[in-house]
């Protein structure tokens, strides 16, 4: 089990170590079986990149996240001004609702709630039975603000999710895009790629190929 | 490499399951379900035995003080095993274990006597917390004289329902988790966290080819219906695909007689086949069979 | 006619004995388990065939079909190749004929029990936990240690330098099915409740399928593509790859299965990244395998084994983009729970698994009995059948889970997904009934081999002399 270090990108094991193996898979049968020494091959080593950083950018828990009323709650405001009123249908409504808060939310500094909001339309209806709770939220002050409170169709409640623990003794009810999980995540993968490094380069070079001829059926 | 894998997947969550405060749901479904549900040494033919009763009082057992709302209480008879947070309070969550020993005393217990229990509220901090109050120990309740107040009509058969639920593997279909999308508008509030301690099994269902039914008692409370549907189902839904359970209603009806289920498949068909106005009547069960509990459990759990 | 040998020396037993036990207990497991996926999709097809009885009833007999498919077929088939194959590739003999018979008998009356017990009500009522835990005792150390046992035993005692990347995974995968086992069922036996019952169940269903399903399906295919083509393995190292990159990323992401229960949200994450890494091993089989039958293509046409392994390992390529990508987040909230879902698991379970292990069954029946197979007309019979039949059942499957999917997210009242997705209920009966059929043929076929198949003279392989008369 000799360790060889001078040329680790060609093997880890020293010249006789990997004679020897190759002198083993040469001479093996394994009930009729050999084993040959090719490389990953380029595509595949190229998939296995591409499916790492693909499992990363797939998974983002933002494309699970559901609507909070922080979402709608520019809506709230204005949906008893003027300008709302003379609108003859729902659905100009809404479209002017839906413009405004856009343009609120584009500076605001959460970056993620105008690509919810375009996920999350409301109705009329909806945000009418929804507007009185998100008004009562945002003047109770709370433990948990806005953020917190999901809205689906016209329901408001509590964010179904329990994350970190806040100074105050309470769990987070928002989903932030990093997490824990992605942190473990990023060192276990990084743990077996090392691995996987190691264990393939203390095998021989793939240009020494074992010569089946030598073999005995 | 495994070692690692199961020091992240089973040793961290074990933390934060550890950590989880049971909710009034939780505590609802654990002291109504009893230690467990399945086969088990107190239930070793899987029919509910050694259950829980969860009654409703109108009024105090001891006093006569009518309550309003009615409370629920948890009636375990001498020799039935408590509940999973009853027996470990750890599994309470800490801040409901405080409580629930503190002010419920739900360590003063003892199986062979049995024991009543009912939820109470209290405040910490700003936030209420559901607890477990052991009645026998604060007021003096005893199983015998709850159940004989609140009488059979008030009683619900909890515990054997969700045996019966399981057993009949009516979670092949339906789930008791509504998901995180739109679904929800329909079925109601998926569960939080803390609404599962002290459940065995959670049986969440993980093939849905029928609706979810975790809050089906808030949209239908209507125990005809029930019984129609569990009958024959296609009495109330002529599309629907669910198995008809009229086994379940045992030999006899509510008033001894005998069911005679061939004569009513009979007529079934003679109504299918359009040659009968109405189909025939759904015979009213018995008090002590399987679709009373069943019925019993949807109505009184699934809200 | 094996049961005489229960009690014998273990001298005196012919070698091979327990292969042919246990594969013909596993083709009689496949009948019965894929007998009842076709009556129950007659059920769910037509509500009121067969009705009123309770041991009759959709509910009761779900699961027996899932265990007896899973447990019965899968696994003893899985345990058949074990039984010749550890050996061959050491160049050695059983360890114990004995154990291995005894182990067959064993996992034969405790899968019947099992099974009886479950139809007529006896469940724990944890998903693929289904069993009582008396019965998970009995698997454990009644089967999974003793077959354990033997074959640890075979390769610790093998006349070879090195161990294949077959017994790798035979040995390895014995072990961690013990220990999934013990950990899974531990909610059962401490009364473990709640979320943590919850996520144990899947915790379990996942790693069955990921510890011991998918990586001795894969172990045995390579053993049986070069074992028939006579090429040698494309590459060791893709081997070394792809057994790490298994366990790494197979046992991970239990929790996927469990997206929308209120775990913990880190936990979620961290299985959702690894779910999708599961296509790391994927590619590494599928491109050893399929770079090892380089020059010897014509073979799959030929051959009725290749056929069947070949095929397997092409399913495994639309398994492993499903499973990839139906557990993120982007996905699952549409097909979770739908029969798209139902799809996948027969694409893993009747699509790439049992293809593989039916082509090893095939083989190791003929080498074991000495015997060529009896008809290769009712072989290749039996490959339409199941294939034509799997992907009737497959499409129809994941266009009823498409249906479904929608149902959900445009809020369509219930009953209307029930009626939409009713013809291909119908598909799906009539898929799982081909299926069904084509194993019928298959276990006569092998009956009359045992009895009637033209004998192998020695030196010869059985697949060589397909086309002899």
């Amino acid at each position: 089990m000799a360790w060889k270090l001078d040329n680790p990108l060609y093997s880890l094991a020293d010249d006789q170590e990997n004679k020897a193996t190759i002198e083993t898979w040469q001479r093996e049968k394994h009930g009729g079986l050999w084993e040959s020494n090719n490389r990953l091959p380029y595509p595949v080593t190229f998939l296995i990149g591409l499916i790492i950083v693909t499992a990363f950018l797939v998974t983002k828990p933002i494309w699970g996240q559901r609507p909070s009323a922080e979402l709608y709650a520019p809506m709230v405001e204005l949906m008893d001004s003027p300008e709302v009123q003379q609108k003859a249908t729902k659905e100009e409504k809404m479209a002017y609702l839906t413009e405004r808060a856009m343009e609120i939310h584009k500076s605001a500094a959460d970056t993620r709630l105008p690509g919810l909001l375009e996920r999350h339309p409301i109705s009329w209806e909806d945000l009418q039975l929804a507007a009185p709770h998100i008004r009562e939220i945002k003047s109770a002050n709370g433990p948990y603000g806005l953020e917190s409170y999901t809205v689906v169709g016209d329901q408001v409640v509590l964010g179904n999710f329990e994350g970190s623990y806040r100074p105050d003794g309470l769990r987070e009810r928002t989903q932030p895009w990093w997490d824990k999980g992605y942190t473990i995540d990023l060192l276990y993968v990084s743990y077996f790629v090392i691995t996987m490094v190691l264990v393939c380069k203390r095998l021989p070079h793939f240009t020494q190929k074992p010569d089946m001829s030598k073999a005995v059926k | 490499m495994l070692g690692l894998s199961m020091t992240i997947t089973l040793m961290l969550p074990s933390f934060d399951f550890r950590s989880a405060e049971s909710t009034w749901v939780g505590l609802d479904k654990s002291l109504s379900n009893g230690l467990r549900i399945g086969w088990s040494y107190e239930d070793p033919f899987v029919v509910g035995a050694s259950k829980p009763l969860t009654v409703i009082l109108n009024a105090n057992p001891k006093t006569g003080e009518p309550y309003d709302p009615p409370v629920r209480a948890y009636v375990y008879q001498p020799g039935t095993p408590f509940a999973s947070g009853v027996e470990h309070p750890d599994n309470l969550g800490p801040t409901v274990k405080k409580l629930s020993l503190e002010r419920g005393k739900i360590d003063q217990l003892d199986r062979s006597q049995g024991a009543v229990f009912t939820i109470e509220f209290a405040d910490v901090n700003g936030q209420e917390w559901a607890y477990v109050v052991n009645e026998t120990a604060t007021k003096g309740w005893t199983p015998q004289e709850v159940l004989s107040a609140a009488g059979d009509a008030n009683t619900r058969y909890v515990g054997r329902g969700k045996t019966v639920y399981i057993t009949e593997g009516c979670w092949w279909c339906h789930t008791l988790l509504p998901e995180h999308t739109q679904d929800w508008q329909v079925f109601g509030t998926p569960p939080y966290l803390g609404d599962f301690n002290g459940e065995m099994p959670t049986a969440f269902g993980s093939d849905r080819k029928a609706p979810d039914i975790l809050h089906v008692a808030s949209r239908n409370s209507s125990r005809e219906w029930m019984m129609m549907h569990f009958f024959n189902p296609r009495l109330v839904q002529p599309n629907s695909i669910m198995p008809r359970f009229d086994y379940l209603w045992g030999k006899v009806d509510a008033n001894g007689n005998p069911i005679d289920f061939a004569k009513w498949r009979a007529d079934y068909t003679a109504y299918r086949k359009g040659e009968r106005a109405y189909p025939p009547e759904v015979p009213e069960y018995a008090r002590n069979t399987e679709i009373r509990a069943l019925i019993d459990w949807v109505l009184t759990s699934l809200k | 006619m094996l049961l005489k040998y229960l009690f014998a020396k273990n001298e005196d037993i012919p070698a091979g004995s327990s292969t042919i036990f246990f594969g013909y207990s596993a083709i009689f497991w496949f009948v019965v388990g894929t007998g009842l996926g076709s009556f129950n999709a007659a059920k769910l097809a037509f509500p009121d065939f067969a009705t009123g009885v309770e041991l009759f009833a959709f509910g009761h007999m779900r699961q027996v079909h899932v265990l007896a498919v899973i447990l019965g077929w899968i696994s003893m088939a899985f345990a058949m190749t074990m039984m010749y194959m550890t050996p061959a590739l050491g160049n050695t003999k059983l360890w114990s004929e004995k154990l291995g018979l005894w182990t067959a008998f064993n996992w034969n009356a405790g899968l019947s029990l099992g099974l009886i017990l479950l139809w007529c009500g006896f469940t724990s009522g944890r998903e693929y936990s289904d069993l009582i835990w008396p019965i998970d005792l009995v698997v454990i150390f009644g089967v999974l240690v003793p077959l354990g046992m033997n074959v640890w035993m075979t390769i610790a005692q093998r006349r070879t330098q090195g161990i294949y990347i077959t017994n790798w995974f035979f040995g390895a995968c014995i072990f961690f099915l013990i220990i999934v086992f013990l950990v899974g069922q531990s909610a059962e036996l401490f009364n473990l409740t709640g979320l943590t019952e919850g996520y144990l169940t899947f915790w379990f269903a996942h790693n069955v399928l990921g510890l011991w399903i998918t990586p001795v399906a894969a172990g045995i295919a390579y053993y049986t593509i070069p074992k028939l083509t006579g090429n040698p393995l494309y590459s060791h190292r893709i081997g070394h790859l792809h057994f790490w990159s298994i366990i790494a990323f197979y046992s991970t992401p239990a929790s996927h299965h469990l997206l929308s229960a209120p775990l913990p949200e880190w936990l979620k994450s961290f299985a959702s990244v690894e779910g999708v890494l599961i296509l790391i091993p994927a590619v590494a089989f599928v491109a050893n395998i399929l770079l090892t039958m380089k020059g010897r293509w014509s073979m799959f046409v030929e051959n009725v084994e290749i056929k069947f392994s070949v095929t397997g390992v092409l399913l495994a390529i639309p398994l492993n983009m499903q499973g990839g990508f139906q557990q993120t987040r982007a996905i699952n909230w549409y097909v979770h729970g739908t029969g798209w879902i139902v799809a996948h698991a027969h694409l893993a379970l009747l699509g790439m698994s049992s293809f593989l292990e039916i082509a090893a069954v095939y083989f190791g029946l003929q080498q074991v009995l000495r015997r060529k197979l009896y008809s290769l007309v009712l072989a290749n019979f039996h490959f339409w059948f199941v294939i034509i039949g799997f992907c009737i059942y497959w499409i129809s499957m994941t266009i009823a889970g498409l249906i479904q999917g929608a149902g959900k997210i445009y809020e369509v009242p219930y009953i209307d997904v029930v009626i939409a997705e009713h013809p291909y209920m119908i598909a799906r009966w009539i898929g799982g009934t081909m299926v069904f059929t084509g194993n019928m043929v298959w276990l006569y076929n092998m009956y009359m081999t045992a009895r009637e198949g033209t004998i192998v003279p020695k030196g010869r392989y059985a697949h060589e002399m397909a086309y002899e008369r």
